[in-house]
């Protein structure tokens, strides 16, 4: 089964579809797909055939995201909790995950099929080979711009977070920013999600109303819609259902959402004027800076900072991009 | 077309926010009437007048707050009564959260829910909005449930303030030793964790109530009675 299902939606999905467009539409959605394998005992099957229903789900999820205008969809599709499963689950998830990076590789050259896959997640946890096939799966469908899936894989928010901070020291430590320059909106930009906006709507299914250390910092201000059903029972109405939450809350978040904006930008100006002051003092011949002086440096500390803010961005996604080219490299040496 | 998409759009919405308001309306007086039902099955088999009269209590002594004092034995009643309470959840949260997603917090409603909490066994209380207006006005907040806790003779337990304005050096210190909170009780119509925590909400349960103003304490018990039964399989 391929990554998105073909098909158009019926005449009762197609109008309804149009009347939610209509209104306020998220762009980025995020699913926790949770329920596979309560699906497989209520159904007496194989887990494994729970988590294979599950992907199918996904698939035919991804094409009704297509029709509703959904750009982009952020899936958890494996904790790094989830190791503690027995050896023969895993390694059955890992095998699914073979199975489908290599069938997406085989589709690239379909139009239909033009998505932008990334891979969230601690590489180093996965099997090699599994590592290589998602480093060809994601340098293949780089230039892909129409919509986007990212996968979260070998993947905790606190992980992510941590990595987060741990490039930030390590930005400090080559010289390339400063103690100073750390902040909330660094942070963010220095999530493995960095290329993606916030997700506008997180949807959990199967009941459990909890986040798992799924996505917690970029999900701050997003629309929470927590379901009952099983992820393999997700219908069309299901996810219209969600979208409606969302554009019900949508005024008062996006409230939410520009009050913690303007203070962080408050925030970052206050550290600044903290460091041009302390500078002036120590810079100073002993007199007071006047107004004028203290604006101009003001200034130009700012467009210092984010120069610098920039020019270390890059290098990491110099970093980031060389690990991946590494492993495709690897592959092809191999 | 894409006009009356549109109207259809508008409908929806209407038909969505009527059904929410009979919803609520409905619940307001299903809860009076169960009330009046609960109060006279108590009456009826002679039972002490336990979840139902909590609230009927409270209302009563805050009357009384400037005329009587509160007697020992009352008090030592109650106390024993709440932890009977907390005692019968299967799994009581060490850190519990209180988010108001709502405009203008009333002050008495949080600190009523504060107080049942601490009486309730629930070690740490974290109460968070938005604007960061129960940090701008701790102080008041403090002195009503300093006043509702003589009122109803409860011990102390750690309430902490965080805002989302403000990154207290001193908060990060105390912090340190605060456990994540294992529950989130998040009143008001808006569907967001509005920036509370997110390193720590790794694995906290959300439950929503409709309103912070005027909720019971039978409202709480609900909650907590949902998070007994929220099942946590950590990955495996």
């Amino acid at each position: 089964m391929s990554w998105i299902r073909e098909g158009e939606l019926n005449l009762i999905e197609k109008i309804s579809a149009n009347v939610l467009k209509a209104g306020p539409m998220p762009k980025h959605v995020a699913f926790i797909m949770d329920g596979n394998r309560r699906f497989a005992l209520k159904n007496n099957i194989e887990r494994q055939e729970g988590h294979m229903q599950g992907f199918n789900k996904l698939a035919e999820t991804l094409r009704w995201c297509k029709h509703l205008n959904i750009q982009e969809v952020t899936v958890y599709a494996f904790s790094i909790e989830n190791f503690k499963r027995t050896k023969d689950e895993v390694d059955g998830l890992m095998e699914l995950a073979r199975q489908k990076f290599e069938r997406l590789l085989d589709e690239r050259k379909v139009v239909e099929k033009y998505v932008n896959i990334f891979v969230l997640g601690e590489f180093n946890m996965l099997p090699l080979d599994l590592q290589q096939l998602i480093a060809k799966a994601v340098i293949t469908t780089r230039t892909h711009n129409k919509c986007f899936l990212n996968v979260c894989f070998a993947y905790t928010s606190r992980y992510e977070i941590t990595n987060a901070v741990r490039e930030m020291a390590w930005g400090v430590e080559q010289g390339l920013i400063k103690a100073s320059d750390v902040s909330e909106a660094l942070l963010s930009e220095c999530l493995y999600s960095n290329n993606s906006p916030n997700p506008d709507l997180l949807i959990r299914t199967s009941g459990e109303v909890r986040l798992s250390d799924f996505l917690l910092w970029q999900t701050s201000h997003s629309c929470l819609v927590f379901q009952s059903v099983l992820w393999p029972e997700y219908s069309f109405w299901n996810l219209c259902e969600a979208i409606l939450q969302y554009q019900l809350n949508h005024k008062s978040i996006q409230k939410a959402r520009d009050l913690h904006q303007e203070h962080e930008a408050l925030q970052q100006l206050e550290a600044d004027h903290a460091c041009v002051a302390e500078h002036l003092q120590h810079h100073g011949n002993g007199k007071p800076a006047d107004a004028q002086r203290r604006q101009e440096a003001l200034l130009h500390y700012t467009a210092c900072r984010e120069e610098r803010v920039h020019d270390f961005l890059e290098a990491l996604k110099h970093k980031r991009d060389s690990f991946i080219n590494d492993l495709c490299s690897e592959d092809v040496l191999a | 077309m894409a006009l009356l998409y549109g109207l259809l759009w508008r409908f929806l919405l209407v038909l969505v926010h009527v059904n929410r308001a009979l919803v609520s309306w409905f619940r307001v007086r299903l809860r009076s009437w169960k009330g009046r039902l609960w109060e006279r099955a108590m009456d009826a088999l002679l039972l002490p007048v336990a979840l139902a009269g909590f609230p009927d209590h409270q209302k009563k002594l805050n009357h009384n707050a400037n005329s009587s004092p509160v007697t020992g034995n009352r008090t030592a009643n109650r106390r024993s009564q709440w932890q009977c309470n907390g005692r019968s959840r299967e799994k009581l949260p060490v850190h519990i959260g209180l988010l108001i997603a709502e405009e203008e917090p009333s002050y008495t409603d949080i600190a009523n829910l504060v107080v049942w909490c601490m009486a309730v066994g629930i070690s740490y209380v974290s109460v968070y909005d938005n604007h960061g207006i129960f940090l701008k006005n701790s102080f008041y907040l403090m002195k009503e449930i300093v006043r509702q806790q003589d009122l109803l003779g409860v011990e102390g337990s750690k309430v902490e303030f965080l805002s989302n304005n403000g990154s207290d050096k001193r908060q990060h210190n105390e912090s340190k030793n605060i456990p994540d909170p294992e529950l989130v009780v998040k009143f008001g119509p808006v569907d967001s964790t509005l920036g509370f925590l997110p390193w720590h909400i790794r694995l906290t349960e959300f439950i929503s109530l409709p309103s912070h103003r005027n909720v019971s304490y039978e409202d709480l018990l609900g909650a907590l009675q949902q998070y007994s039964t929220c099942q946590q399989r950590l990955g495996q």
